[in-house]
């Protein structure tokens, strides 16, 4: 028996809120699929799918992802340094100054209150908010580590510092501008400058919000849940430096071919290429990891969720730099492959790996076990389907809208006119919305089978008590 | 070979901070502090008031989610929007709205591409000039009014130049007016470039070749029907875009030689743009990228029929 | 709510025999990256390779 205990309240608050954001974006994101292809479902002023889309990606990014990243991480942390949070109570107002903060976003972004920063939409009232939200995070994080009770640091505690870190730096410097108003403000930065800021913090959020903590999350729930040790130590650490060294050169390869100078976009294509490199050491290394005992695909739900989701993960990170290339980027920039590649990373991914830390964590804090395995498996059946429906589509339409865009008649003129193009996104746009909704029935079955765990452990509890 | 920065949590975090901010200060950092990131073109002009309330619309409801401002220098593109963008045409722009999705089209070269009537009912209601476009209708900006002082506000922190009859014409002014001032002023500051094919218009024949051929009326019809009509009206009477069967060419009485219709056609018509001694006043979209030479040809044959049938 | 935790021990994280293995195929593709990066961005700086998008644009176009 400890003399002390886990804050596992704060982990669980953050748990399901994070799934309330969860559903909350991925129906905003069903009903904005829905508008692309039927103009009805658009109602303004606040239902417009301009202000609509922000919500899906600040709600999924911030809501879900944050979320969970504060929850797991505060589980994770607490484990790996031994003892509880430095500051339990601190950790319980960041709870509630979370749902608070994401509740006035959500609202704001409909309201028309946008920055037109992609990722960094919102205005500089709650951009002080979301700065205050961070420090809390961080102060208690990095409080912890330091007053750990556990000598080494483990490789999810280096992610975890990393991430802590870069997102600081990252928001803060993007978001600075000068206020007009309580709910208007314009950057300090202007034209091609302000492109060049905006891209390596939208790039690097992903990294650092989608990346860098999923990995603190894999290396910690594979070993834990499959019982098999990480295989190599000395490539995570190689896989760990090279990666948050090279990630902060890449922006501008969502930049390629603007007027930014040529120099900025050829370093950062360079530095997107390497990025497979670090990418796939994470990548081998869970593989080699469960390879030493294969049968654990079969024996234990959990890790299927961990080798598809590192499979996506090294998906995304050689389809990525791809698209950083010149002649990629050609053809499939500001097409629909785009949103193909970053929901093969957020719905193959991230929620893959977030699911399983959160099938691991709550039955641990309830002392129980998982409600239905059945219903996790039908759960992650699901939502591949539903992920590999829309990325598919979305590359298919891709590739053929960047086609149709340059194609050209024998006398030299252009084939098609852009309705032309539009047009013919019009079916794989509906196969979209299916995939959509099929991957949000998964998500319910989660939810679900995420409930019933924790009724089914508070009446153990009571029923020992 | 671990080392002991892992188990050294402070000096782990500030080793970190600095291989993150390595890239940083390279690619993004240092580039800040040099001109290069900062050009202006020679003839870019600062938006005026009533163009910035309307680029806080533009931003409020996110058109930048599916516009880009940005022509990328590829052929293709070129021919499509127009001339590429230059770094020192977007020194005003805080933030940038280059966007990254083309769900409609590229905006980088929309100002004076058409003319405002096309902007107001395209505004309130996108299908009635492509049916099959999937853009939310504006109409309700009509109903809102601009606040001159939140503008003048906004023109202050921007430290932009203004006069007080600019403020004050901005009463009773709507966030539709104010949305197509911006629109109209996106990209102006580069020239309209040519189309792209020069050779065929080096070419092109004084007189129509496909003058009265019946083939070429009915091509010329339906090519009229699709890029035409929307703006001159389904009998050329005239809309948006000023009649073509009467006799009035550029506010001017009497007609045009074939070759300067073709001239209109593939490349549209801007301001001060001048034909026969005659000014334009601009608005029309060049179609020479979209549309052959026997295509064009055959779209004035189509014309000129119809004008012998009025007679 | 206070109940029984098991510690995480560190060392159960780790495979002991394989822990400063590097599979040979990573190393390649890491050090082929680094190789391919330093040609690529000689190739592709003005300053350096005398490439520039403007140029291979109007390339494109006089061809």
């Amino acid at each position: 028996m400890n003399d002390y205990s886990y804050d596992n309240q704060t982990v669980k608050g953050f748990i399901l809120s994070s799934l309330f954001w969860g559903v909350v974006g991925i129906l905003i994101g069903i009903w904005i699929s829905i508008q692309m292809w039927n103009p009805s479902w658009n109602i303004p002023p606040y239902f417009t799918f301009g202000r609509l889309r922000v919500v899906h990606t600040n709600g999924l990014a911030f809501g879900l992802g944050l979320g969970a990243i504060f929850g797991i991480f505060y589980y994770i942390t607490m484990r790996l340094t031994k003892r509880p949070l430095l500051f339990p109570r601190l950790a319980r107002f960041h709870l509630y100054l979370f749902n608070v903060a994401i509740a006035l976003a959500a609202l704001s972004l409909l309201a028309g209150m946008n920055q037109s920063l992609e990722y960094a939409e919102l205005e500089w009232p709650l951009d002080i908010g979301v700065v205050i939200l961070w420090v809390i995070f961080a102060i208690n994080i990095l409080g912890t580590i330091i007053k750990r009770r556990e000598e080494q640091m483990y490789i999810s505690l280096w992610f975890i510092i990393a991430s802590v870190v870069a997102v600081a730096v990252l928001y803060i410097v993007n978001n600075l501008s000068v206020p007009a108003g309580l709910f208007k403000s314009y950057s300090i930065y202007a034209g091609i400058n302000s492109a060049n800021v905006q891209w390596w913090y939208g790039h690097n959020a992903v990294g650092f919000v989608f990346t860098t903590p999923i990995l603190a999350m894999f290396y910690y729930f594979l070993p834990k849940s499959t019982g098999l040790p990480l295989y190599s130590h000395r490539l995570s650490i190689i896989a760990f430096w090279s990666l948050v060294f090279a990630y902060l050169w890449t922006g501008a390869h969502h930049l390629v071919y603007t007027p930014l100078p040529d120099w900025i976009q050829t370093l950062a294509i360079v530095f997107s290429m390497f990025l497979i490199a670090p990418s796939w050491g994470s990548v081998v290394n869970g593989y080699y990891t469960v390879a030493a005992d294969w049968s654990k695909m079969r024996t234990n739900y959990l890790t299927k969720f961990f080798i598809f989701g590192i499979t996506f993960y090294g998906l995304q990170t050689v389809q990525g730099p791809t698209q950083a290339l010149r002649v990629v980027s050609q053809l499939i920039h500001y097409t629909d492959w785009v949103p193909g590649h970053v929901h093969m990373g957020t719905m193959g991914w991230v929620t893959m790996i977030v699911a399983a830390s959160m099938y691991y964590i709550i039955p641990k804090i309830y002392n129980t076990e998982i409600y239905s395995v059945r219903v996790a498996n039908t759960h992650f059946y699901l939502v591949l389907i539903g992920q590999l429906i829309y990325s598919v589509t979305m590359w298919i339409t891709g590739i053929q809208q960047g086609a149709l865009w340059k194609a050209v008649n024998p006398d030299g003129t252009l084939k098609y006119t852009f309705v032309e193009t539009l047009v013919r996104n019009y079916p794989f746009w509906k196969l979209r919305t299916i995939g959509g909704i099929i991957f949000a029935i998964g998500m319910v079955f989660f939810i679900y089978n995420i409930l019933m765990t924790i009724r089914k452990g508070k009446s153990l509890s009571a029923s020992v008590a | 070979m671990a080392g002991n920065i892992y188990s050294k949590p402070v000096l782990f975090t500030i080793v970190s901070a600095i291989v993150i901010l390595i890239g940083t200060a390279v690619t993004m950092f240092i580039p800040m502090l040099t001109p290069q990131m900062h050009p202006r073109l020679e003839n870019l002009k600062p938006f005026t008031p009533l163009q910035l309330a309307g680029r806080d619309i533009y931003q409020r409801e996110g058109c930048n989610n599916c516009h880009t401002q940005t022509v990328r220098p590829l052929k293709t593109e070129v021919m499509r929007y127009g001339e590429y963008s230059k770094a020192g045409e977007f020194y005003y722009d805080r933030p940038f709205l280059w966007g990254s999705k083309r769900t409609g089209p590229d905006l980088a070269r929309i100002g004076g591409k058409y003319p405002d009537a096309w902007h107001y009912r395209h505004f309130e209601d996108p299908r009635s000039l492509f049916p099959q476009s999937n853009m939310p209708s504006y109409g309700w900006l009509k109903e809102r009014l601009i606040d001159p002082e939140e503008v003048r506000r906004h023109m202050d922190v921007l430290n932009l130049p203004y006069t007080e009859e600019e403020i004050e014409n901005l009463r009773g002014k709507t966030e539709m007016d104010a949305l197509i001032a911006y629109i109209q002023s996106i990209g102006t500051a580069v020239k309209r470039r040519p189309v792209v094919k020069k050779a065929v218009v080096r070419e092109v024949e004084l007189k129509n070749p496909l003058a009265g051929d019946p083939r070429a009326i009915a091509r010329g019809r339906d090519i009229f029907m699709e890029h035409c009509a929307m703006c001159h009206g389904d009998d050329a009477k005239g809309d948006i875009g000023p009649s073509l069967v009467d006799d009035v060419f550029f506010y001017v009485e009497g007609d045009l030689p074939d070759d300067d219709y073709f001239e209109v056609i593939n490349n549209g018509t801007f301001e001060g743009m001048v034909e026969e001694g005659r000014t334009a006043k601009g608005g029309m979209p060049p179609f020479g990228e979209e549309l052959g030479k026997d295509e064009i040809w055959s779209v004035i044959s189509y014309i000129r029929s119809l004008k012998e049938e009025g007679r | 709510m206070r109940m029984v935790e098991d510690f995480d021990d560190i060392e159960a994280f780790e495979a002991k025999e394989t822990r400063d293995r590097l599979p040979i195929g990573w190393l390649i593709l890491f050090w082929g990256l680094i190789i391919w990066g330093v040609i690529y961005f000689f190739l592709y700086t003005p300053q350096f390779g005398g490439w520039s998008q403007e140029k291979a644009y109007q390339e494109s176009v006089n061809k």
